[in-house]
């Protein structure tokens, strides 16, 4: 059996296998046993089960705050001024004026740094859930930890952390901007979604949310382009645009072809031919991946394309200035 | 915006709830079968999924498909599940009972190439851990190697040794 073989006959599996008995009973009994969800009275519980429960909820409360340093002037926490530093604890506000910063420590994962005009609340704040509110203004936040640990949202959408440094700023309505500075940020509202690596940045706009992301470097008509093309067009899925479509492509470089991955994945499906043979001709697809595959946004296709991208990206990003690299191939060249 | 059942489960209807685990429970139990390779662990894993489901259901926003998000609980469960207990052993059925491995369903014959499938399942539920995790992950799934290296929690480089090493291993196993 060859390596297609193979993977023919894995991609015949079925997604689904009943289990072979009904698992419901035990499902129920131990939701149950468990949880006081159901809306029922449990007058069973005795005294102690509260008290223990009581006491985790007390503990629970202490671990639900980050500590907030104030870095200029006097940020407020709800209605008090912040003096050195206080804590910020789930549902409060943090707000900054034209002249105070902050900054917040993230848990034990990170941090972020909140300008001045900005309003932030805490969503969540447990092990593994990190959640701020950014209302308006701009942070800077920088994040250590697996991906999907800390989220912000915003007016138009969540940017979800992937392992990454990156500034997010928005307006009141949710006209903002993502540049990221280390690792990658998922911006997501609704089922659209932009991944941003490193040296890229992302319009963000109220109901469409996360626009085409570009290089930090991306020529200004390239730009406008992408803007016209996410926010200005008219169709489904938000926009036409096979005139701008055009434009996109004609404006493309080797090096702005994460742009071109996502504008795959939302151009009306009659032109996903002509972006992915703009994209294949910038930057070259790796091997597995089908034109086929691509235009009919198969996951696996899609995600092996990304791979390459990104990796040629990032080379091309931290090797700046230090050498030159193929944007095509992500190799070093005299 | 959730749909209409998961919102109503969200708001604590328990028939709502047992509807979501009527229509979803056949796609969790075959991510868990594939992921643990043993029949009973996968019944276990996948009542886990749906307790943990009613915990965390609240906290599902429609940020993306339901079943996407369920999806990401299943492997979350499974993989926390391993790494909790550190049981690392191989889970192969014994040889006399190999369709408990694969599931009941199995047992009929599929249209076209049942066989393949069948030895292909078995194949899978034999491959080491680590192995067998990060091919049914990517292989099956659709997860990249950089979501695959952080869910698992190995590097993006061992996850693609794996797979290369699971690939190589199906391969023989299929060819005897």
């Amino acid at each position: 059996m060859n390596e297609r073989e193979l993977q023919d006959a894995v991609n015949r599996l079925p997604k689904s296998i009943e289990p072979p008995r009904d698992l419901w009973p035990e499902i129920e009994a131990r939701i149950r046993a468990g949880s006081g969800s159901w809306r029922r009275r449990w007058y069973w519980v005795p005294l102690a089960a509260a008290a223990v429960l009581v006491f985790l909820l007390l503990a629970r409360g202490e671990r639900s705050a980050w500590d907030v340093t104030a870095l200029a002037g006097r940020p407020l926490i709800g209605t008090t001024r912040l003096a050195a530093s206080g804590r910020l604890r789930v549902g409060d506000w943090l707000q900054t004026d034209d002249s105070s910063r902050a900054l917040i420590a993230v848990g034990r994962i990170g941090q972020v740094e909140v300008r001045p005009a900005t309003r932030v609340q805490l969503v969540v704040a447990s092990a593994n859930e990190h959640r701020l509110a950014l209302a308006r203004g701009t942070i800077d936040a920088k994040v250590d930890a697996v991906p999907r640990l800390f989220f912000v949202e915003t007016p138009a959408g969540t940017a979800i952390d992937l392992g990454c440094a990156y500034t997010l700023a928005t307006d009141s309505l949710g006209k903002g901007l993502l540049h990221v500075t280390g690792g990658e940020v998922e911006f997501q509202t609704g089922r659209r979604s932009s991944r941003v690596p490193l040296g890229a940045l992302m319009q963000i706009r109220p109901a469409t949310g996360p626009g085409t992301p570009y290089v930090d470097d991306a020529p200004a008509p390239l730009v406008r382009a992408l803007v016209a093309f996410d926010f200005e067009r008219v169709g489904r899925g938000g926009g036409g645009g096979a005139r701008a479509t055009r434009n996109i492509l004609a404006l493309a470089r080797p090096q702005d072809a994460l742009s071109l991955w996502h504008l795959l994945q939302r151009v009306d499906p009659p032109l996903r031919g002509a972006v992915y043979d703009r994209l294949a001709a910038l930057l070259p697809p790796p091997p597995g991946v089908t034109r086929r595959g691509a235009i009919a946004l198969e996951s696996r296709a899609l995600e092996g394309y990304w791979t390459k991208i990104q990796r040629i990206h990032f080379r091309m990003v931290v090797l700046r200035g230090v050498k030159n690299i193929d944007p095509r191939t992500g190799l070093s060249v005299p | 915006m959730p749909d209409d059942l998961v919102a109503r489960a969200q708001a604590g209807d328990q028939t709502a709830f047992r509807e979501l685990y009527r229509q979803h429970a056949a796609r969790v139990y075959a991510l868990c079968l594939r992921l643990t390779g043993d029949g009973r662990d996968a019944e276990e894993r996948t009542q886990d999924v749906f307790v943990r489901l009613w915990d965390k259901l609240r906290s599902f926003r429609g940020e993306s498909a339901f079943s996407s998000w369920l999806h990401r609980l299943v492997v979350n469960v499974v993989l926390n599940e391993r790494r909790t207990t550190g049981r690392r052993e191989r889970r192969v059925m014994p040889a006399e009972d190999p369709d408990a491995v694969v599931g009941a369903q199995h047992a009929a014959p599929l249209p076209g190439s049942a066989g393949l499938s069948i030895d292909l399942e078995r194949a899978i539920a034999e491959l080491p851990d680590g192995a067998r995790e990060v091919f049914v992950l990517y292989d099956i799934e659709g997860y990249g190697h950089g979501e695959i290296a952080a869910l698992v929690g190995i590097a993006e480089g061992t996850s693609k040794a794996q797979l290369f090493r699971a690939r190589r291993l199906l391969r023989e196993k299929l060819e005897r």
